[in-house]
């Protein structure tokens, strides 16, 4: 298994650029995340570095108005919420293809309990319930907050899926696996897995937007532990000490890189393993 | 179908760039010149129910659109600075202060006569009287149930003299006539006897005994224009002072983001900001040059009244130790908090009362060498922790830190920033802890006496003021460098002060505030009366008002008591003697940590508008919230032609 | 075509009782939640306010005061009491007064910040998506030209700007370096709604930021999407077929790639329609813009119970009718697929 994913990896490195590209700039982004670990600073402690020093060579990316390296926060901050979103995608995008893939193809009395499931966890407006529910366990720490957005997280993309799987089942192909005799399982394996999966990689990159763009958003209204450094956090503080009227620059630009960096990498790589595993993309020669 | 794809694309772009250039061009307000009018920051924000204007009926979530400032009036106010002539206590409806009766059950007042409200009716006693029967019926409406527990009947005496009589004796039943921030205003009659319910009433428009009306308001609730009454020498203000406010219009405005207020007053269309975090109003100040701040330069914030304070519930283990209260006040270096919380600009105070306005005089002046002479014990070992040096400890940091100019003189920094707090002793706080059995653990951290590690969650406001954040992750970094396993959680203001009230988080504190004075007043009742232990509620039951940390003290409950006998007017000295025995017991008990007082960084535009107050002439609160901001628009000069 | 009435008639049946099952969930969660917070009714919050003010309550007055607004707010009774009595209001058509703006009623209050909400939100939601989804199909089409690889560039780098930042990013450039646009509100202070020109010219001044700001964020999203998903139906057997077949490549993009890629598309739209009535909180901060973000925050900061139940039962009751709408509205657009819930 790990040596076949090897040599698509090294196969893929060859053919597209795209995914060099990507390579390229996600590994960078892990190490620097996973060097957090080594930190020589407590990520919840602050005024030990000078204040407002703009990126020099003993702060790369300066400090900030807590008296904070960046170059350690920002690791501290990429590391959190790289585990966040990730938390939040895998936990949903399982939820959501199981109850995307069994509604669509089995249809009839468990497509509707499921969609009914689905819908009932679609219209609760998310945002007010999160509050609430922030409010009603009093300490939400990350790790919490993750597993509620995932939670919240997959309807959507379940009735997406199935919309597909739907339009999957009325084609020919299905039609002529079933007069064949393929075993149902194989035949989602098979056949729809390759169609759901540009789904679930968009999604992917959609809900690590949204679980990511939510964490900043509760942030910047300070509803989440303030003191654990955090994309949403490091803009909470950025905001709150008036980065951008005081011209620190670099207290947001930092932060506004790495994320962007973060999800054009995430992009350019779903984007060719999407192409890699579509099996026309060899036929296709335009 | 490519082709009328892009077609499409241009149809759109070129929408867009039509709608665009009707947006062009620059706006100003459709039929007021900008020189007559005043904008200034309504810190509420956006008013839900902005045609609601009946303060007493309740249901209006912001009284700072102008109605309590500009347009309400009520008998007295006083000032938390110097007041407009010298004076703190400002007779406005009212002619003079309240008359008592030897035993305080009759109070009788003298209005001020000439008074119209702005729709041309007289103000007599009648409306008085009026104010009083209707909230008396109605314990539902804001002022009701005081009025229903105090007032036994109200009687006119003549056209502008009305007699209370009390229920009970009372010598402070005026203060609910007295604004501080706010107080109940007087309800015009004429308006109100035609109405059925008094609480569903819109008192749209408002009338008012003030010098401006409303002219027009923003449906959406983020702005309210008031123009200055044509009568303006009939209103409250022109009556008592014969003076015409300068500003023919003011303008709140409720600005939710700070950026926006800064980049707002940088370009002249703001006059005064409520409120910045610190780097925002000191940046504004080092690029403006109109800008006017309280003091000009570090530290720039108008102090409040307010004393922000570490307060524990004393009912939860080990907040109901003495010894814990202190050793957390000991472990916090206070140079560290005043720096990251404020830039450096927090105005501290060691003691249970806040440092503002005359209380320096009364208080910190006379308590000093008490303070100075404190001794704590542990065991053997003796300890003087006040240290009058923090203030100038402070300023070095500042001078270091930011590079602020700061005076040299130790006695002008005293008058800036404070005049001490209590010393960084971890070591005592160490001894403090060990001898109530208290142990560390082999990684440095703080047991409990029954061998589990010492959680402290410090519960603060969210994105509201950063300042109290910003204090509240300060302290939390004391704690845990003391070793003891300290966060912030932060949550919006009405959960926090739920919270607080109920107080039944374990191994929470609150950061906030229970102590209020009226700056202008040595009477110490206002927030104290509710530390009495009748009025004393367990956790689980919200507390009646200021004893969140469920204090019980016999010897505080007889100096309140001595307190009630006190004559607001007369007794100032004994109130004073009584409020210095207040603070040595609190010092002794340490019942909460107080901190520093809550600094405004009320920030004032001299670009259109001059006379502001100011530290120099500290003649009313700059802080545009505040009811007796009022007294500030006679004062206020149009700048001179640019 | 009778069979299919039938058939459809039956679908819709089961449908709408889906829908209607589902807002009764709603609800009943949305009407639990708040009331199971420790320590917070309106009446507690209201006398809090008052303190947290600064005004004066006196601590022997405080109690019969709490007292007197809980009788007020109707809020005695059992917690299943309330729940019966919110029902039997909510058929009558009354969501009740608001607490802490009592006693206006909530329906007041959300049909003031309604209309800017929904004006602004789905305006932004309809334009973005039309843009997103065109350009994501031409370029799924024309995957290698310059301007498609520019494009999803941009898209991916705008999208996970914070939008606190990025809008106000917006907001310094174009409100207060270039001055071309206010810096905030709904219309220019000082004029009185109403339906003349000078009111319309600066209503669309003052949407135009925001929408800006929404419409750059969605579109990107949209784009992404519908690259994704036609760029998997370019490499389908029917559509290299229709190549060979020298078919026109504008009747294979519309015909073919666009319109195998809508149910998603769509799908999402409609959701995100549905979502139009959560309003935007940092949208309205940042613009002051009036809306039922900061409505329902506050709401919810003040345990405005009323207040709360009436938003969420408004975005409730609307993703609920645009799921069912989209499930209806399918087979239209995708042939192929057919009505199989119910009857299946």
């Amino acid at each position: 298994m790990s040596t076949a994913i090897l040599t698509v990896t090294t196969r893929l490195f060859r053919r597209d650029v795209r995914f060099r590209v990507s390579l390229i700039i996600l590994i960078p982004l892990i190490i620097f995340a996973v060097i957090a670990l080594f930190s020589p600073y407590d990520a919840r402690s602050s005024y030990y570095a000078p204040i407002n020093r703009p990126p020099s060579l003993s702060h790369p990316f300066g400090t900030n108005g807590r008296g904070q390296d960046l170059f350690w926060l920002m690791s501290f901050a990429l590391k959190n919420s790289l585990v966040f979103g990730l938390q939040v995608a895998l936990l949903s995008r399982v939820i959501a293809m199981i109850v995307g893939v069994i509604a669509g193809y089995k249809g009839g009395v468990t497509d509707q309990i499921l969609i009914f499931l689905c819908d009932s966890f679609i219209v609760l407006p998310i945002f007010p319930i999160l509050i609430f529910l922030r409010l009603l366990t009093r300490e939400m720490d990350l790790a919490t907050l993750a597993v509620v957005l995932a939670f919240f997280g997959w309807p959507w993309d379940a009735r997406l899926i199935r919309t597909q799987v739907l339009s999957l089942r009325e084609r020919k192909f299905t039609i002529t696996a079933i007069f064949s005799g393929e075993n149902t399982w194989d035949l989602i394996f098979r056949e729809y897995l390759l169609h759901i999966l540009p789904i679930v990689f968009a999604t992917t990159i959609n809900n690590m937007l949204w679980s990511l763009g939510f964490e900043i958003t509760l942030s910047v209204l300070g509803l989440t532990p303030l003191d654990i450094p955090t994309m949403g956090t490091v803009t909470y503080w950025a905001i709150q000490q008036q980065a951008m009227v005081m011209g620190i620059w670099w207290w947001i630009l930092f932060p506004v890189i790495f994320i962007i960096l973060l999800f054009t990498s995430l992009y350019l790589l779903f984007v060719s393993i999407t192409d890699f595993i579509n099996p026309r993309e060899r036929v296709l020669t335009r | 179908m490519v082709r009328r794809s892009l077609w499409w694309l241009v149809v759109v772009f070129s929408v867009v760039g039509l709608v665009g250039s009707i947006a062009l061009a620059q706006e100003v307000l459709p039929g007021v010149p900008r020189s007559e009018v005043i904008i200034i920051e309504d810190p509420s924000g956006r008013s839900l129910d902005p045609g609601r204007f009946n303060l007493w009926g309740g249901g209006v979530t912001s009284w700072s659109t102008g109605v309590q400032q500009v347009c309400l009036g009520t008998l007295w106010y006083i000032d938390p600075d110097e007041g407009i002539e010298g004076d703190p206590w400002i007779n406005l409806l009212a002619a003079e202060p309240p008359i008592y009766n030897e035993n305080y059950t009759e109070m009788t007042v003298k209005l001020r006569q000439g008074i119209t409200w702005s729709d041309g009716v007289a103000f007599t006693a009648d409306d008085v009287i009026f104010t009083v029967e209707t909230l008396k019926a109605h314990p539902e409406m804001t002022w009701g149930a005081y009025m229903q527990v105090n007032v036994e009947e109200v009687q006119k005496v003549d056209d502008y003299t009305v007699l209370f009589k009390l229920k009970k004796p009372n010598g402070r039943f005026h203060t609910i006539f007295t604004v501080r921030w706010s107080a109940c205003y007087i309800m015009p009659k004429h308006i109100f006897e035609k109405v059925e319910d008094p609480v569903a009433f819109a008192f749209n428009p408002p009338i008012g005994t003030g010098p401006y009306v409303l002219k027009t308001y923003d449906t959406n609730g983020y702005w309210f224009l008031w123009e200055l009454r044509e009568d303006w020498d009939k209103s409250d203000l022109g009556v008592a002072y014969g003076k015409k406010p300068a500003p023919k219009y003011i303008l709140y405005k409720g600005i939710a983001s700070p950026e926006k207020k800064v980049m707002d007053q940088m370009a002249h269309e703001l006059d005064i900001i409520h409120d910045l975090p610190p780097e925002g109003a000191i940046t504004l100040s080092q690029n403006n040059p109109y800008c006017v701040t309280w003091f000009d330069g570090w530290p720039w914030a108008h102090p409040d009244p307010t004393l922000p304070a570490v307060i524990m519930n004393h009912e939860h283990f080990p907040y109901n130790l003495k010894e814990v209260r202190w050793a957390l006040a000991l472990a916090i270096d206070m140079v560290q908090v005043a720096l990251q919380a404020y830039n450096g600009c927090a105005t501290i105070s060691p003691i249970h009362v806040p440092p503002t306005g005359l209380y320096p005089g009364w208080y910190f002046d006379k308590i000093e060498p008490w303070l100075k002479e404190f001794t704590l014990k542990v065991g053997t070992e003796e300890l003087k922790p006040y240290d009058p040096e923090i203030p100038v400890k402070i300023a070095e940091a500042v001078k270091y830190a930011f590079g602020y100019k700061i005076p040299d003189d130790p006695q002008e920094i005293k008058k800036l920033v404070g005049y001490g707090w209590w010393k960084y002793a971890p070591d005592v706080a160490a001894k403090l802890l060990e001898s109530a059995g208290f142990k560390k653990d082999k990684g440095g951290k703080w047991l409990l006496p029954d061998g589990k590690p010492w959680k402290i969650s410090i519960l603060c406001e969210a994105a509201t003021r950063s300042v109290m954040t910003r204090a509240a992750a300060a302290i939390a970094e004391q704690w845990r460098k003391f070793g003891i396993d300290a966060q912030i959680e932060a949550v919006e203001p009405s959960m926090l002060w739920t919270r607080m009230n109920y107080g039944e988080d374990p191994n929470t504190v609150y950061w906030a505030w229970c102590i209020e004075t009226w700056g202008g007043h040595p009477d110490l009742f206002w927030f104290l009366e509710s530390w009495h232990s009748e009025y004393y509620r367990p956790t689980g039951q919200t507390v009646v008002a200021k004893n969140p940390m469920r204090y019980k003290s016999e010897a505080m409950d007889k100096i309140i008591e001595q307190l009630r006998q006190t004559d607001f007017f007369k007794d100032q000295e004994k109130m004073i003697e009584l409020g210095l025995e207040y603070i040595k017991i609190c010092v002794e008990d340490m019942p909460i940590i107080p901190v520093f007082s809550y600094n405004v960084f009320t920030v004032c535009d001299g670009y259109y508008w001059t006379g502001y107050p100011t530290a120099e002439d500290p003649y009313t609160n700059p802080v545009p919230n505040w009811g007796n901001t009022r007294f500030m628009f006679i004062k206020l000069q149009p700048a001179e032609k640019k | 075509m009778g069979g299919f009435l039938k058939f459809f008639i039956r679908y819709l049946g089961a449908r709408l009782i889906v829908c209607f099952l589902v807002i009764f969930v709603g609800v009943t969660i949305t009407f639990l939640i708040p009331r199971l917070i420790p320590g917070s009714n309106p009446a507690e919050i209201a006398v809090r306010r008052l303190q947290m003010a600064g005004a004066y309550l006196p601590p022997e007055s405080v109690e019969p005061m709490r007292e007197a607004l809980l009788k007020l707010y109707g809020l005695e009774g059992s917690m299943i009491e309330q729940y019966f009595r919110y029902w039997r209001e909510l058929l009558k058509g009354n969501l009740g007064p608001s607490f802490a703006s009592f006693p206006t009623p909530v329906v007041v209050l959300i049909s003031r910040s309604l209309p800017w909400t929904v004006g602004l939100l789905a305006l932004t939601a309809v334009v973005s998506w039309v843009i997103g989804t065109l350009l994501g199909g031409v370029a799924s089409y024309r995957g290698k030209r310059l301007w498609v690889r520019v494009f999803e560039m941009f898209s991916n780098a705008v999208r996970p700007i914070p939008y606190y930042i990025f809008a106000l990013t917006l907001l310094i450039i174009f409100a207060y370096v270039l001055r071309w646009f206010p810096a905030g509100g709904a219309f220019q202070v000082g004029i009185v709604p109403s339906f003349s020109s000078t009111f319309v010219k600066s209503v669309i001044k003052h949407g135009f930021l925001p929408a800006l700001s929404l419409i750059i964020i969605g579109m990107g999203a949209w784009f992404l999407n519908m690259r994704n998903l036609a760029s998997g139906v370019t490499h389908e057997d029917f559509v290299i077929f229709a190549h060979q077949m020298k078919i026109k490549e504008s009747t294979i993009l519309k015909n073919y790639v666009m319109k195998t890629a809508m149910p998603a598309q769509l799908t999402g739209l409609a959701l995100q329609l549905g979502t139009v009535f959560s309003g935007t909180i940092i949208t309205e901060i940042v613009f002051n813009y009036p809306g039922l973000g900061t409505l329902a925050f506050t709401a919810i900061m003040q345990s405005d119970y009323n207040l709360i139940m009436g938003i969420t039962l408004c975005s409730i009751v609307a993703v609920a009718f645009a799921t069912l709408l989209v499930d209806l509205l399918l087979p239209f657009v995708d042939p192929r697929i057919q009505y199989t819930g119910g009857a299946g």
